[in-house]
């Protein structure tokens, strides 16, 4: 037995000794590494359970995002067009061949990011992420052509228009991510790109809200750096918010999950209050469910420590964003980021109490696209399969060790998270951070029809440096996991 | 009282240890073999671990926060750490995590350390 009256004593040495100290310790994240091209991916770099295989069927893509596959059973492939780090390319749908040849469908002028597909009656639906004219959601046909089923959806900022997937009910589901990462435009948005470009964007909210009115100060990267700013939450940078300030609601909102009818017309706003609700899916049991990336460590109003979580989604309701990370107040303490101060309320008065996630994702790992198994061929029925893009640190926050570059399931009934398609190294992360052929930034999963064959879409190489974001162009792949016994 | 004299001795030991960390901290499917869980408590400690614990350290890999896996943590200091959260990691009062789960976490910690660390040809 210990002494008793050194116990704390001992224990708090002990401990400090064997974390090495956070506060000490440099950021050691996912994009933190270093890469040359060509990208050469092997599928025996990745591991996947016993009797599961893994395959390559595409390499050398840019920026992929989404994919499915037509009534034929053919792969298309969307490739965003726009890679946060601000390199512009073109999106674009594509049809993988049998033989690996890629065929273009549909090409998307200098919009982007797109960021996702699906294969509905005969079109693909494409949302439309458009940094630079708000966000869509696009009828692709399969000779190319291109119809807007909605446009005008705040896209312009930090996270854009996403989706989407068909629902059970026959309406088409897409969300979008929010304008910043915590309500309040800042030094981050302008670092990001975006600020320089839309001075008067901000968040919006999916139902008229009152303010508490609290609002920050700090440079003005606009002019140079020079004077000082101050900067309400749902206002245009430089804009002060007053407490009791109304701010009108809009369907197409910042951080909302919203559907439309396959033909177009009016959407409908089917929940709020999430932050990036990338991923959309409906499990076998036909309930909808959705990641949403947590909070970063940055900007005017930092959060520390949320997680990315997968809500199942009741309609309806305010999921808790810019108050509340997977359903706790930002005023815990837990939230401080050390040295800083604790977030305060932005909402004077919340929708409701928020609900509690299904499970807790690694905090800035980037819970991004996923799909059910409804096959028990391939096993795991009615469990999220999530690709796990991975921590863009140190821009995001620190972090002691790399997290993402993998695919996980999610036991929906017990929040239990289980790796399933991991690089063979002795720490997880990404191909190029563990010095292995492997996944890099897995961004969708999505089952064929049959749900035989999980698709991994793999955005490819993205660095990150203390200027932000590196993507490396032509580095994005396309991975099948099957069964084979 | 014992000998203060002990105390420091083991103290000095196991920081030693800890401040170590050796080996991978990665554990269960799909490198090594799935970690399922035969007694109930330690099945019940798995769901409190991925409610509370998880998201800073991924199956207690290094994330936010740093690994577990890979360094001999007593119970004793789980559980000091859970409930002071000594550094930058949140303290779990009573309410948040009452002492049975708190039981069940140490138990369920313990185990996936001593499941089997995956062999990595690297
Ligand atoms: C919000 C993030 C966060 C959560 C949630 C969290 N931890 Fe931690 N944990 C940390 C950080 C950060 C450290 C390192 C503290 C430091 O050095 O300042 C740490 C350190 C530890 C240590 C000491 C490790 C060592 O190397 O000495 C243990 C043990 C631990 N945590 C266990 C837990 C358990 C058990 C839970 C769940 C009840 C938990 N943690 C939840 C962030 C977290």
């Amino acid at each position: 037995m210990l002494d008793r009256s050194l116990l704390p004593a001992t224990l708090a040495t002990l401990l400090a000794t064997a974390a090495g100290c956070y506060s000490l310790r440099p950021s050691a994240g996912a994009g933190q590494a270093d890469f040359s091209p060509p990208r050469q991916p092997r599928a025996e770099a990745v591991a996947v359970p016993p009797g599961y295989r893994v395959e390559l069927v595409a390499t050398g893509l840019t920026f992929p995002t989404g994919v499915d596959l037509d009534d034929a059973g053919r792969i298309h492939v969307v490739e965003s067009g726009y890679s946060y780090g601000e390199d512009f390319t073109t999106p674009r749908l594509l049809r993988i061949e049998p033989d690996g040849r890629i065929t273009p469908i549909a090409t998307g002028g200098r919009s982007g990011p797109w960021t996702g597909v699906t294969h509905h009656r005969g079109n693909f639906l494409v949302a439309d992420g458009n940094v630079l004219e708000g966000g869509r959601l696009l009828r692709i046909s399969p000779a190319g052509r291109i119809d807007v089923l909605v446009s005008g959806m705040p896209s312009l900022g930090d996270h854009h228009t996403n989706g989407p997937v068909a629902g059970p009910d026959g309406w088409i589901y897409f969300s979008q991510g929010t304008a910043t990462n915590a309500g309040v435009v800042g030094r981050d948005n302008f670092d990001f790109g975006w600020l320089a470009r839309h001075r008067q964007f901000h968040d919006v909210p999916g139902a008229d809200i009152t303010l508490s009115g609290e609002s920050f100060t700090g440079e003005n990267p606009l002019a140079g750096g020079e004077g000082r700013v101050t900067t309400g939450a749902f206002s245009p940078f430089a804009t002060p918010g007053r407490p009791g300030q109304v701010i009108r609601g809009t369907v197409k909102c910042s951080g909302g999950l919203l559907r439309v009818r396959p033909e177009g017309g009016e959407p409908e706003l089917v929940a709020w209050g999430f932050r990036n609700p990338f991923g959309i899916a409906f499990a076998p049991d036909g309930a909808l469910y959705v990641t949403d990336n947590g909070y970063d460590d940055r900007g005017s109003r930092p959060v520390w420590g949320a997680p990315d979580v997968l809500w199942r989604i009741e309609p309806g309701l305010w999921y808790g964003w810019p108050d509340f990370a997977g359903g706790l107040p930002l005023t815990d303490s837990r939230f401080r980021p050390p040295g800083k101060r604790s977030p305060g309320f932005l909402l004077a008065r919340h929708p409701n109490p928020p609900p509690q996630p299904i499970a807790r994702m690694a905090v800035h790992s980037s819970a991004n696209g996923f799909d059910f198994s409804r096959n028990a061929r391939f096993g795991h029925e009615g469990e999220a399969f999530v690709a796990i893009f991975g921590d863009q640190a140190p821009t995001v926050g620190k972090i002691l060790g790399p997290v993402g570059g993998k695919v996980v399931r999610v036991n929906v009934r017990t929040g239990v998270i289980t790796d399933f398609a991991v690089n063979r190294a002795s720490e997880s992360g990404p191909a190029s951070r563990v010095g292995v052929a492997g996944l890099e930034r897995p961004i969708a999963a999505r089952f064929n029809r049959d749900g035989t064959a999980l698709y991994v879409v793999d955005f490819g190489v993205l660095l990150m440096s203390p200027g932000g974001a590196e993507p490396k162009r032509e580095t994005g792949v396309l991975w099948r996991i099957t069964r084979n016994q | 009282m014992k000998k203060p004299g002990i105390s420091f001795a083991i103290l000095v030991v196991t920081a030693a240890l800890l401040a170590g960390g050796c080996g991978t901290a990665r554990r269960g499917a799909p490198l090594a073999p799935a970690f399922v869980p035969a007694d109930p408590v330690v099945a019940r400690g798995q769901q409190v671990f991925y409610a509370q614990c998880h998201h800073c350290h991924p199956h207690g890999e290094a994330g936010l926060g740093p690994a577990l896996n890979n360094k001999p943590l007593p119970g004793f200091l789980v559980k000091f750490q859970a409930r002071h959260g000594l550094g930058t990691m949140p303290a779990f009062s009573q309410d948040r995590l009452p002492a049975d789960e708190l039981d069940a976490l140490v138990a369920y910690l313990a185990a996936l350390r001593a499941s089997p660390a995956p062999e990595i040809a690297d």
